[in-house]
């Protein structure tokens, strides 16, 4: 019985100067493409930092006319919890910066594992702060309070911090979709930008912390 | 910023504005053995821990919320600089994160100012 013998022939390279011109302008677009979903994320970005900004402005200037209130906070608050939470939170923005890294290297298993970590330290997080809530909320430290020594505090806390809390729950489905993706194989060492722009996310909600943090606990 | 540049066969080649692997962290003058992502988490972890170590120590003061302040924007700082890569991207991002900010922040100080009593 004969046997089928393949010769397979390397593909040839078009190198007219029209395949040249169009593979210089995929490169071109897809340099494009990138960009503008970056920028577009940054644009997100703005929005988010006005709503932010504007919960720490409101929250200055209650310190600022109320700072006994603040401190008196601050005597029943456990800073080692929130310590310890901040720390997880800088642990995770550095897990995803590792992540990125992996992916850059070719290495999607990297990027899986540190991303995974990623993940863990958020819902951590997120479980800490319901922790924080409980204890706070035995201490006195409700949403609304009045007539007691911590009046007007709950609503300017919670707010920043809450919404600060969704934020890191999304990033944590977003985190589990680009790991998913990453397993499908879609990211690469040509092309993660998908991988970016959650990167630009997540580190935003690690730098509005590193202001929360300071701002409600520390001064 | 992500730079495009003439090649000779393709006729333009897309350069990565990330290409950092082994970019070693330097620190006021040093190198140390370790990349620059996790430099800079070491350098965010110390600072932090140094934050709060100030916080319960010292009494509340103007000197000290200011300290506090410029610890804490010199980590967002780098938060912002190395991880989300502005030191490389481009500029018109930083802009998106600036310009909201100093909005917010005069507003806070407009607000600062006025009475909490009225104007009476």
């Amino acid at each position: 019985m004969s046997q089928e013998v393949s010769i397979e022939t390397p593909p040839v390279k078009d190198a007219t100067p029209a395949a040249t011109h169009r593979e210089a302008h995929g490169a071109a677009h897809a340099v494009s493409h990138a960009e503008n979903l970056k920028f577009a994320v940054w644009l997100f970005l703005a929005s988010e930092v006005v709503v932010f900004a504007t919960m720490i402005g409101v929250f200055i200037v209650f310190r600022i006319r109320d700072p006994q209130v603040v401190l008196a906070v601050h005597h029943n608050t456990n800073i080692l919890l929130v310590t310890l939470n901040t720390f997880l939170l800088l642990t995770s923005s550095w897990a995803m910066v590792m992540g990125l890294r992996e992916i850059r290297q070719n290495n999607p298993q990297g990027l899986i594992r540190w991303f995974g970590l990623m993940c863990l330290l958020g819902l951590v997080f997120v479980g800490l702060q319901y922790v924080e809530y409980q204890q706070l909320a035995k201490e006195g430290i409700a949403l609304f309070n009045q007539g007691n020594e911590f009046d007007g505090f709950g609503a300017r806390f919670y707010a920043p911090t809450a919404f600060h809390g969704v934020h890191v729950i999304i990033g944590v489905l977003w985190g589990l979709y680009v790991i998913n993706n990453t397993r499908k194989g879609k990211y690469d060492n040509k092309n993660y930008v998908g991988v970016e722009v959650f990167g630009l996310y997540w580190h935003f909600v690690d730098v509005v912390w590193v202001i929360l943090f300071t701002m409600l606990y520390l001064v | 910023m992500t730079d495009i540049e003439h090649n000779a066969d393709t006729g333009l080649q897309v350069v990565d504005p990330h290409d950092d692997h082994d970019e070693q962290f330097s620190f006021v003058g040093r190198t140390f053995p370790v990349n620059v992502y996790t430099g800079v988490f070491i350098v965010l972890g110390i600072t932090t821990l140094i934050e709060v170590v100030i916080s319960q120590i010292f009494e509340r003061s103007g000197l000290l919320i200011f300290i506090m302040l410029v610890l804490a924007t010199f980590k967002a700082g780098l938060v912002v600089w190395f991880y989300m890569h502005l030191n490389k991207d481009n500029r018109v991002f930083l802009a998106c994160l600036l310009i909201p900010v100093i909005l917010v922040v005069l507003a806070v100080m407009f607000l600062s100012i006025v009475p909490a009593g009225g104007y009476s």
